[in-house]
């Protein structure tokens, strides 16, 4: 008896101390309410069938904070192993050097994932050839109508407007006959600029877009930005367009938008599923149509927004291995459905849309197949790859900031080649503090 | 006289201090003097690389028009801060200490704002003055039929930035000048009040003169207000815009800094906070010297 006692606390024992022994990662986000749970309950999940692994994962704040907050502990000699970083961020990630190319530390036997993405996506995070960043959340916009407000103007409530000029004529009859106090609304984003230059088959910067070389030239002043400018100063003069006043307010635009004011919303797929509770609850049928291009050009398709996920260096191996076995376990083909239909981002690989579509999940819920129908006919070229441009917040800022003085009457040609020249200024200086 | 009578050794006293230079050097002299060195360097990603380039950062900020702009928003905003919260906080601090019923209820409402973390009060305005959907907006338009766009005008904007900012402190100005008109001399107003001296010549030949100390105290405080603690409520309700109006230094330091990660040049901006701060400090010091009434 006295054996077995012995035995049952020595194994206790060495179950505990082999318990100890497990490898723990971090894991950094930027996503906060509904989705930071649905995270947890993932990680949740990891844990239980990886008893060797523990994932702790950490919400800190917005992208931005999240990317701050990495860089403060890699220069502490402490990074998480794990980092989300928005999609603009990936010059910036490249160029401060704390992350390691993900691709090459891939094992052999999960390689295949890699080649599963979806197009869009994997050229988006293909930087030079290989992926530097596994890609997780990716969104698009994509128009949002209200079918109730269309009915009421005497337009047909299943053609969404799908050019510029065609928003303005839908904007006429829903402003004459009352419909909505106002016509169309999305937050003041230079997110939404870049894609409407992308559907032109424009580029924003030199060099490609900055993906055969690293960019030294923003392009603000050129014709496709011209267009969508005089646009949207029209709509905003005749009172069809309408925002907060405050700049990147994502939250005011879809107030705006599920309380009636507006007729129209342009904003991101990964809001279709707020945006069907939102009309359920404030009871009008909901619509979704492409994002409106200009006139008369030739639809090249949208950018990948969102953002995806890095492995930061300097960890001991078996640390690497099990960042990675969560990793890949975390964007694997059920873990992606399971995702875009508890957000509305995509399901970023084919084999998870097969899984989707044997389901008939599209046809269940048509929302979400304009976002992925528009996603999937974009053409594969430099312009709808996206820049890669190191300073683009601040870039981002200054787009806004052009809009935003070309509304208060300033002349459209003034503007831009007054936001050209301080993009260009403020990506010289970048170039300058990463030269080596 | 000893000034050592109170302790026996010479390096008691030290001893005693030296926590709280442990504390002055760690969190303020090393961080201050740490903005000094970075100002004068050109900083990647948060100071994982960094190269000296002298006084650049400072040319940069003294010759884009940019940050003119900057120093003209924090200059305009700031005078307005500390005019209309000191003039209104003397005013209704001179009414609530009437002797009259409720003045104790009156006090509490007046303090109450002050007592709000500035995040909220700019939630709270920013609902408010919303063009489309806000409540202050509905009213105007139902009585006077019109809705000024409040976010999108560059001076209605600031104004409402002045505003809020002035909402927020006036009640800890309230709160020092019912102190200071508790603390007058009560012999020499009455005085004067013998003698026929109305009011209003009471009001500014006695009392507001007795209170200059307290005023030279709160014109310190606000102008260190003005200039640091407006950071929330541009965050929350312009972010700096209509391209550029608000945007106020703390704000763009902020963003140079950690949003766009130009930490020198976030550096040098603070350099140059610091020292309008220390300069603003000294000539009000001096002014009050002369002006004030610092009594017996």
């Amino acid at each position: 008896m006295k054996r077995l006692i012995t035995v049952v606390g020595l194994s206790a024992l060495l179950g505990f101390a082999f318990a100890a022994e497990k490898v723990q990662v971090t894991f950094w986000h930027a996503f906060g309410g509904g989705r930071k749970a649905f995270i947890e309950r993932a990680v949740q999940d990891f844990n239980f069938m990886h008893p060797g692994i523990e994932v702790k994962v950490e919400h800190k704040g917005s992208y931005r904070d999240t990317l701050n907050a990495a860089i403060l502990a890699a220069k502490q000699g402490n990074p998480p192993h794990l980092v989300q970083i928005f999609e603009v961020g990936s010059q910036l990630a490249i160029d401060s050097g704390i992350f390691v190319p993900i691709e090459d530390y891939v094992p052999a036997d999960l390689k295949f994932q890699l080649d599963d993405y979806i197009k869009p996506v994997a050229n988006y995070y293909r930087i030079g050839g290989k992926f530097n960043s596994i890609p997780w959340n990716s969104s698009n916009p994509i128009l949002y109508y209200n079918k109730d407000i269309f009915k009421k103007a005497g337009l047909d409530p299943n053609k969404p407007p799908q050019t510029f000029n065609e928003v303005v004529r839908a904007c006429e009859k829903i402003i004459a006959s009352k419909a909505a106090p106002k016509c169309i609304t999305w937050p003041l984003h230079s997110w939404f600029v870049e894609q409407w230059i992308a559907e032109q088959g424009a580029l924003l910067a030199n060099n490609e877009n900055g993906r055969a070389g690293r960019a030294t030239d923003v392009y603000i002043n050129s014709e496709a930005m011209k267009r969508i400018m005089k646009w949207w100063k029209g709509l905003y003069d005749k009172g069809f367009y309408a925002y907060t006043g405050k700049p990147e307010d994502w939250d005011g635009a879809n107030q705006l938008f599920v309380s009636k004011q507006a007729a129209m919303e342009i904003t991101s797929t990964s809001d279709v599923t707020f945006m069907q509770t939102a009309a359920f609850e404030n009871g009008f049928a909901l619509g979704t149509g492409f994002l409106p291009v200009p006139d008369g050009i030739e639809r090249n398709g949208t950018v990948v927004g969102g953002a995806s996920l890095w492995l930061t260096k300097g960890h001991p191996d078996k640390e690497m291995k099990a960042a990675l076995t969560f990793l890949l376990w975390f964007t694997n083909t059920e873990n992606m459905v399971r995702w875009h239909k508890g957000t509305g981002y995509f399901p970023v690989l084919n084999t998870s849309v097969k899984v989707l579509e044997w389901q008939n999940w599209f046809e269940r819920n048509p929302a979400y197949r304009a976002a992925f129908d528009q996603l999937l006919q974009s053409k594969a070229n430099r312009a709808t790859q996206g820049a890669l441009i190191g300073p683009f917040p601040e870039i981002r800022t200054i787009i806004e900031n052009m809009v935003q003085e070309i509304f208060q009457g300033k002349d459209i040609a003034k503007a831009l080649a007054e936001a050209d020249a301080k993009a260009d200024k403020a990506l010289q200086q970048y170039n300058a503090s990463v030269a080596k | 006289m000893d000034t050592h009578a109170a302790y026996k050794s010479r390096w008691l006293p030290w001893v005693l201090l030296a926590p709280t230079f442990v504390i002055l050097l760690v969190f303020l002299y090393y961080p201050t003097f740490e903005t000094f060195v970075l100002s004068l360097y050109r900083v990647a990603f948060l100071g994982l690389s960094k190269q000296f380039v002298g006084l650049e950062n400072y040319k940069e900020i003294f010759t884009d028009s940019k940050y003119r702009q900057i120093f003209w928003n924090t200059a305009v905003f700031s005078f307005f801060v500390v005019l209309l919260s000191m003039a209104v906080g003397l005013g209704l601090s001179v009414l609530a200490n009437q002797k009259i019923r409720g003045r104790g209820f009156y006090r509490l409402m007046l303090i109450w704002p002050y007592a709000l973390s500035p995040a909220v009060a700019g939630v709270i305005f920013l609902f408010l003055f919303n063009e489309q959907s806000g409540i202050v907006n509905y009213l105007l338009s139902v009585t006077l039929g019109i809705s000024p766009n409040w976010l999108t005008n560059p001076v209605l904007a600031m104004a409402l930035l002045i505003f809020v900012a002035v909402w927020k402190n006036v009640g800890y100005n309230v709160v020092f000048y019912i102190a200071g008109l508790q603390n007058l001399p009560g012999e020499v107003l009455e005085a004067a009040l013998i003698d026929g001296a109305t009011p209003w010549q009471r009001f500014w030949k006695i009392t507001f003169p007795l209170l200059g100390p307290m005023t030279i105290f709160l014109l310190i405080m606000n102008t260190i207000y003005a200039f640091f603690d407006a950071f929330a409520f541009v965050d929350l309700l312009t972010k700096g815009g209509p391209s550029n109006a608000t945007n106020l230094l703390i704000y763009n330091i902020y963003r140079d800094g950690f949003e766009y990660y130009k930490t020198g040049l976030a550096a040098a901006q603070s350099v140059i906070l610091f020292v309008a701060v220390v300069v603003l400090t000294i000539i009000q010091l001096r002014f009050g010297e002369s002006r004030a009434h610092y009594g017996g």
